[in-house]
């Protein structure tokens, strides 16, 4: 147990240092100008960070990203804050990002098919196996790729163009049925945009906007301003119709759970209701005449009172209805999408809150329907060649589909991929590409906004990988048809030559333009959104009706949602997101199947039965968890899991529920049908225990997470005589009395002031979380992993309850009722340190590990904790956890994202939230070199930084013109359980508001 | 007999002893003679000895990971164990020390054992503390040892009370041992030969039995004994406010240092009853420990067993009555949640078996005292399983409660410490006098001038 390096461990490690300074010092591949953001790029300066301003790759919203990077290494993302997209928050999937690109089952080669097994061949033969490949087949090939950047897409149809065959783009998220709508309604091929914000009452149909459909970050933001209570006019209403309450049916203030694929008849009977008001239908006014309430309520299951009442609400305020989304693909789901287009079109919400003159051109729109075509070319031999691109179609469509045997009778197939998936696996040739921070690239997410993709580090030097558009330029130059440019590098700035001609304000020279996009992230190109249309006739028969499904009657519908952490299941081999308690159910590392309490009880299953879920195309084996929040008539599993190869943290894990489903296109948009099928559970008899954080659902009515009514709120700031005397002892020592209101600027209190705690001249950090706008997606979690070195412990420590996570987003159920429309409460409570004024960890401590330090940080002392867990134990938020092994080992090179400026802690001692000191510190110490006071809310937490939902506010709470004091004073603001153990937190929260009476929890 | 003359108290202590030279005869014969079943039982406490010094390693080596502890739930079985084998201990200082002060005089025959059972079981509580650490190697750092960071434990803490409260019980305990021995050591001595002569003759410093050393040995011993009373109070005080002093629901409460001192007693008086009868059996000590003593130790099980269950009464009553969810759902928890078993272990043990003692036919029935002094060791450690476990896992935060099974890396440990204790104890008794020749001889009848069966004596 030496503590010690050893001799020989020191050279070794000091020559490691020094070669790998040489080699990133002093690369001359790829020399390009990697423009940062912020400090000018001269040179890297050991200690300081640089960072860069990207684009997001890992789903299709194509947020805006800034990078950190200590000494040439990406450590952190966080949000670019003047991007329209992110706004400056960034997802969970987002942060993974880095275990992406550290990922070590990234393939590090380029590898050649021999028989049974793949030989490592160098990039050279790789691309002249492909040229000549591509020359035997003679156009006869077929190149699937997913969605990606516009110039990245546009020199693949160059090529395309150049060299014969087809593109086909496939993602497995596509939004095929809305944009089909759209069409028909308003005649633009396009996804309109949402603006949330504009909304005061938002209906959704089982669209999940807060987690994975179109851009959650952007709709989190806008959801978040309009729901919240003091952001604007009031409190705008969220209303859910759906089987299944999915996190952002959890954020609902009424649950209307219809029957799933009743959503088209319900928004018509809406509309029509609407339309008897006076509202004008346009050319569906005859359309709607076949759908009255009554009707539309029967095929739903609920009463018709609701619809109508629903209705009247959606006419008066400013709303916005979406919907069904990508887990209510059903056999109709183009209908029921124009159903919510002509709702929204009836209420006056084009042009207000459903924008198509700015449509969300990232959106994934071509569905499965062009893929379907291919492979039946491929099927037919009419296929020598088949290039797939950053997609997964042999893991992410229906086995139905015929992809593998397609693809497998293929002569030469290539996959471009950074992880071995499912379809590489079956590939001649796997071609290792750069990941989307090491590679060039470009996005516009919206008309008028251009992003580029700037590689923010030289390729992670474990993986000899290429750019695809390199490899691409250079098989066609090896083909004798040269696109124009010699690298993608160059082949982008061309294509961007046309973007600078349109931005007005660029000044003509094309390189500073070009420098400035790469330093601000984007351009905005103005003047490019074009006028909202009006509603058109359709040009097709559709059916409004609910939709046939397979299986028996008496069985539940299976709705198949996309994971809220793996999304279509490509982001399932990093360790963040597996160790991600799901929002929803609060497991960890495995899939589940949800079941409705009723269900369950008639079945005999409790959770962690492991129960076989069959189809007429499928079986899989999965556990249940017991969900109130899901139809007694429906079932859920989530996509994402049950990987057979991908990496050594997905395979084998959890259950890939599109083996259910049938390869079906819907008509006439093109996509997969997802909400399509009944399935009949039968209980295997075994048991697989859930890893679940979750242990107890209920409050008890503990002063935890409180509500209150919007009719109790007053507007006003809290009284004076608010808070409860508390007679404070512990001052002195147990030996005095002080009198105080426990807020947090009451730090530090009388008599606890040891000269260098002068109130006068420290801080006092404080933080306060609105409950009302947290919307529980769980962004701050992964956020704070990836600041704060935080190592993942795997499902086995999961369920011994050993995670590491310094944020617990807590879950509580109030109100949920499946059975019949009516309020849903649901309480997210983000739980961290809440470094308590009268902390009951400190005193406890026999080393005085945990310790105040005179800015009111409960800090802990790694090197000097011995381990006792005695302040775990008698800390009442349960929020400190323990190193029970070396957890900080992990594989290289994913070691590599290490944030510099936090310890890496061993076994064997305690850990918590640190209000991430490192970052005050450094922000501290820039205003000291720069000779200034800190500015009012300079320092950012992690947390804060990366919350979509603006929730987390952070700063000196002693400054009154800081935003937490100001927040502090809210008439909702309370401490968690304070009146009852006199803890005196520093973190306030916000009461969540609620439409419905909430029992008065004394706090 | 009917020739051997009788003081009162002697013959009522032990009739059937007849001289002195039988008591050193008697009790050194088990010094020389270990029989197969001491082989047997030492081999079995060597072995366990192994178990736990693996199982320690095997710890030590990956982390505190290898137990069952987790996030809620971070004393489990390590700190259950402490808190027993520190009330074990408890039972030998207040026999030997305070019933000395009392002039208790049944105590004599059994508190040479008592108090050997004490400094073992100090000595296997002290273990704990250290296992229990996530870097056991740190453990000084919880003393205040001069360095040069200046850097001092926080006296603040109960863990750096009960670092000071088991050093000073361990030490003074082993000298309060130690010194009591000597006379009985240079009885030893002056029978031993070859190298046992040798080892005796250094440990008994030289005693001979002069009135100056008997004068200045009854000083040194009264001194001591008083000196040890107020620790058989403090010490698990200081091990109650362990608990007291934190916040935890089910553990924040003002009764438990009295609670803990009685259950200590409590437990410490059944063990000394299981490690007497078959002491007594074996090496054949009837005369020695006789029916009488163990009736008067059953009747201070009794009256501590009385107050603990008192405690426990008044524990369930406090949390009901104040109104607090939080306190109140633990307790609720305690008898009908995932730990029943426990709690109803705790309760018919300590709460319900030892009422049997009340009644005289148990209290003289040396198998049936034997089998209730089981119970109660066994009820003693769920005691404070229950206490421990059971509070930390349904805390404040119902979102965090969490269940906690303890590891067979732990078991092993729990196992081994047993097996340490025994291996101190076993061998103890073939090293030291197991009883108190010495102060035996004050019980017994004076010898008698020119009396037939005078044999040996001095």
């Amino acid at each position: 147990m030496s503590d010690g390096i050893k001799r020989r461990d020191f050279l070794k490690v000091a020559g490691a240092t020094g070669v790998g300074a040489g080699m990133f010092g002093c690369s001359t591949e790829n020399v390009e100008r990697l423009i940062p953001y912020v400090v000018p790029p001269e040179e890297i300066t050991p200690g300081v960070a640089t960072w860069y301003a990207t684009v997001c790759g890992e789903c299709p919203s194509q947020c805006g990203m800034w990078v950190r990077t200590r000494e040439g290494r990406a450590v952190k993302v966080e949000g670019n804050p003047n991007h329209p997209v992110s706004g400056g928050a960034l997802c969970s999937r987002g942060h993974s990002t880095l275990q992406g690109l550290y990922n070590p089952d990234r393939v590090a080669q380029p590898l050649r098919r021999d028989g049974d097994e793949f030989t490592p061949i160098d990039w050279e033969e790789a691309e002249e196996l492909l040229a000549e490949r591509m020359g035997a087949a003679a156009g006869r090939t077929v190149l699937i790729h997913g969605r990606t950047g516009m110039s990245l897409t546009r020199l693949m149809e160059d090529f395309v163009s150049a060299t014969g065959g087809r593109r086909v783009e496939y993602e497995a998220l596509a939004e095929a049925p809305l944009r089909e709508a759209a069409r028909i309604a308003f005649g633009t091929d396009t996804v309109p945009s949402y603006d949330f914000e504009a909304s005061q009452l938002t209906l959704s149909f089982g669209a999940d906007f807060l987690e994975t459909w179109l851009s959650p970050v952007e709709h989190g933001r806008g959801f978040a301003r309009s729901s919240g209570a003091d952001d604007g006019e009031g409190k705008g209403k969220f209303v859910f119709l759906g089987a299944r309450l999915s996190l952002t049916g959890q954020n609902a203030d009424e649950w209307v759970p219809i029957r799933p694929g009743s959503e088209g008849a319900v928004a018509l009977a809406m509309a029509r209701e609407i339309v008897n008001q006076g509202a004008d239908a346009g050319p569906y006014a005859e359309l709607l005449e076949a759908y009255d309430a009554e009707s539309a309520a029967a095929a739903a299951g609920i009463p018709a009172e609701t619809i109508r009442e629903l209705a009247q609400a959606f006419s008066q305020a400013p709303s916005l209805a979406v919907g069904p989304g990508v887990a209510g693909q059903h056999r109709n789901a183009t209908a029921a999408n124009l159903a919510t287009l002509v709702l929204n079109a009836v209420a006056g919400n084009v042009g207000r809150s459903v924008r198509l003159g700015r449509p969300d051109r990232a959106a994934p729109a071509t569905g499965y329907g062009e893929l379907q075509e291919a492979i039946q070319e491929m099927a037919a031999g009419e296929v020598q060649l088949a290039v797939v691109h950053q997609a997964n179609p042999l893991y992410s469509l229906p086995e139905g589909a015929g992809f593998r045997e397609a693809f497998e009778g293929v002569a030469f197939k290539v996959a471009v991929t950074t992880q071995m998936d499912e379809t590489a696996a079956a590939a001649d040739l796997v071609l290792p590409d750069r990941h989307a921070l090491e590679a060039w690239g470009d996005s516009s997410p919206r008309p008028g906004i251009y992003a580029v993709q700037q590689p923010v580090m030289q390729p992670v030097p474990h993986f000899d990988s290429r750019a695809w558009g390199d490899v691409l330029l250079s098989v066609a130059d090896r083909l004798g048809e040269a696109l124009g440019e010699d690298t993608f590098h160059d082949y982008l700035r061309a294509s961007w030559s046309e973007i600078h001609a349109q931005a007005t304000d660029a000044d003509g020279d094309f390189d500073s333009f070009w420098r400035e996009a790469l330093r601000r992230g984007l351009v905005e190109v103005p003047g490019e959104e074009s006028d909202e249309p009006a509603l058109q006739a359709p040009d097709r028969a559709l059916t409004f009706d609910p939709p046939s499904f397979d299986g028996d009657e008496g069985d539940p519908v299976l709705v198949v949602y996309p994971s809220p952490r793996f999304g279509d299941g490509s982001l399932a081999n990093r360790p963040w997101l597996q160790e991600l308690p799901d929002p929803v159910s609060k497991i960890a590392w495995h899939s589940w199947l949800e079941v409705n309490p009723d269900r369950a009880d008639a079945m005999g299953l409790r959770d962690g039965d492991l129960v076989q879920v069959r189809s007429e195309h499928g079986e899989v084996e999965v556990p249940v968890w017991i969900y109130p929040g899901i139809r007694e008539d429906a079932v859920a599993l989530a996509m994402g899991g049950g990987h057979e190869s991908l990496g050594r943290w997905a395979d084998g894990r959890g259950a890939n529920p599109m083996k259910l489903l049938p390869a079906e296109v819907e008509q006439p948009s093109g996509g997969l049908v997802h909400l399509a099928t009944r399935v009949s559970v039968e209980p295997t008899g075994d048991r697989r225990r859930l890893a679940t954080i979750e242990g107890s659902s209920d409050q008890f009515d503990r002063p935890i997470a409180p509500a209150v009514q919007v009719d109790d709120l007053t507007g006003e700031e809290r009284p004076e005589d608010y808070e409860p005397r508390i007679r404070e002892l512990q001052a002195l020592g147990g030996f005095g009395v002080v009198e105080t209101d426990g807020l947090p600027e009451a730090f530090p209190l009388e008599g606890a002031q040891y000269g260098e705690y002068d109130p006068e001249t420290t801080a006092r950090w404080a933080m306060a979380i609105d409950l009302d706008k947290c919307t529980g997606c769980s962004a701050c979690v992964t956020a704070c992993q990836s600041e704060n070195n935080i190592p993942w412990v795997g499902e086995d420590q999961i369920l011994m309850g050993r995670d590491l996570h310094w944020i617990r987003m807590e879950r509580y159920y109030e109100e949920v009722d499946a059975s019949e429309p009516g309020p849903v409460d649901i309480r997210f409570l983000p739980m961290l340190c809440q470094h308590c004024g009268n902390a009951p960890c400190e005193p406890v401590c026999p080393v005085y590990a945990a310790y105040h330090t005179p800015d009111g940080i409960n800090s802990q002392v790694y090197n000097r904790c011995v381990g006792t867990r005695y302040c775990a134990n008698n800390c009442p938020y349960k929020v400190r956890v323990f190193n029970w092994y070396r957890f900080s080992e992990i594989p290289e090179p994913m070691n590599w994202q290490y944030n510099p400026d936090v310890t890496v802690r061993s076994e064997g001692v305690m850990e918590k939230c640190s209000f991430c000191v490192q970052r005050i510190r450094e922000r501290e110490n820039q205003a000291t070199l720069e000779g200034r006071e800190l500015h009012v809310d300079e320092v950012v937490p992690a947390c804060q930084q990366s919350c979509p939902a603006e929730a987390i506010v952070f700063g000196n709470v002693r400054d009154p013109e800081s935003r937490v004091a100001q927040i502090s004073k809210s008439e909702r603001t309370y401490r968690v359980m304070d009146v009852l153990i006199n803890t005196q937190p520093a973190v306030s929260y916000l009461r969540k508001v609620t439409f419905h009476p909430v029992p008065d929890i004394h706090v | 007999m009917a020739t051997v003359a009788e003081t009162d108290r002697g013959a009522q202590t032990h009739p059937d002893v007849q001289s002195y030279g039988e008591v050193n005869e008697d009790v050194l014969q088990i010094l020389g003679r270990p029989g197969k079943w001491w082989w047997f039982l030492f081999a079995l406490s060597a072995l366990g000895v192994g178990v736990f010094a693996f199982s320690w390693g095997y710890q030590l080596v990956y982390g505190l990971g290898v137990t069952g502890l987790n996030s809620p739930v971070g004393w489990g079985v390590y700190i259950t164990t402490f808190v027993f084998w520190v009330g074990i201990a408890h039972s030998g200082t207040l026999i030997s020390a305070i019933l000395f002060l009392f002039r208790a005089r049944w105590r004599q025959s059994i508190y040479r054992a008592a108090e050997a059972m004490t400094v073992f079981a100090v000595m296997t509580a002290g273990l704990f503390p250290l296992i229990h650490l996530g870097r056991a190697w740190h453990a000084y750092w919880l003393f205040p040892y001069p360095n040069e960071r200046l850097l001092w434990p926080n006296f603040r803490s109960p863990l750096v009370w009960d670092v000071f409260a088991v050093t000073t019980y361990f030490t003074l305990s082993a000298i309060f041992f130690y010194l009591g021995s000597i006379p009985d050591l240079a009885a030893a001595r002056d029978r031993a030969k070859g190298l046992w002569k040798r080892f005796y003759t250094f440990v008994a410093l030289g005693w001979r039995g002069t009135d100056r050393e008997w004068h200045h040995f009854g000083k040194a011993y009264l001194f001591l004994a008083a000196l040890a009373t107020p620790l058989v109070l403090s010490v698990h005080s200081v091990v109650s406010w362990d608990f007291a002093m934190a916040i935890v629901p089910g553990w924040h409460a003002t009764i438990f240092a009295p609670y803990f001192v009685a259950g200590a007693i409590f437990s410490g008086v059944a063990m000394v009853i299981t490690l007497s009868v078959p002491l007594r059996k074996i090496f054949g000590l009837e005369k020695y420990l006789t029916v009488r003593h163990f009736d008067a130790m059953a009747k201070l099980c009794l009256v501590t067993g009385l107050i603990v269950f008192w405690a426990y009464l008044v524990e369930f009553f406090m949390a009901w009555y104040s109104g607090e969810d939080p306190e109140r759902r633990v307790f609720w928890n305690r008898v009908w949640g995932h730990y029943w078993w426990s709690t109803w272990i705790m309760l018919i043990c300590n709460g319900f078996i030892p009422i049997l003692l009340w009644f005289k036919r148990v209290r003289h029935s040396i198998a049936a005292l034997f089998t209730v002094s089981l119970f109660i060791n066994i009820g003693m450690w769920f005691e404070r399983y229950t206490i421990i476990v059971t509070s930390l896992s349904h805390e404040f935060m119902p979102f965090a409660w969490n269940v906690y099974r303890p590891s067979l890396t732990e078991m092993g440990i729990i196992l081994g410490s047993f097996a340490w204790f025994a291996f101190w104890f076993l061998l103890f008794i073939r090293v030291l006098p197991p009883v108190a020749i010495s102060e035996l001889k004050e019980v017994l009848p004076p010898p008698m001038r020119g009396k037939p069966k005078e044999e040996g004596g001095r």
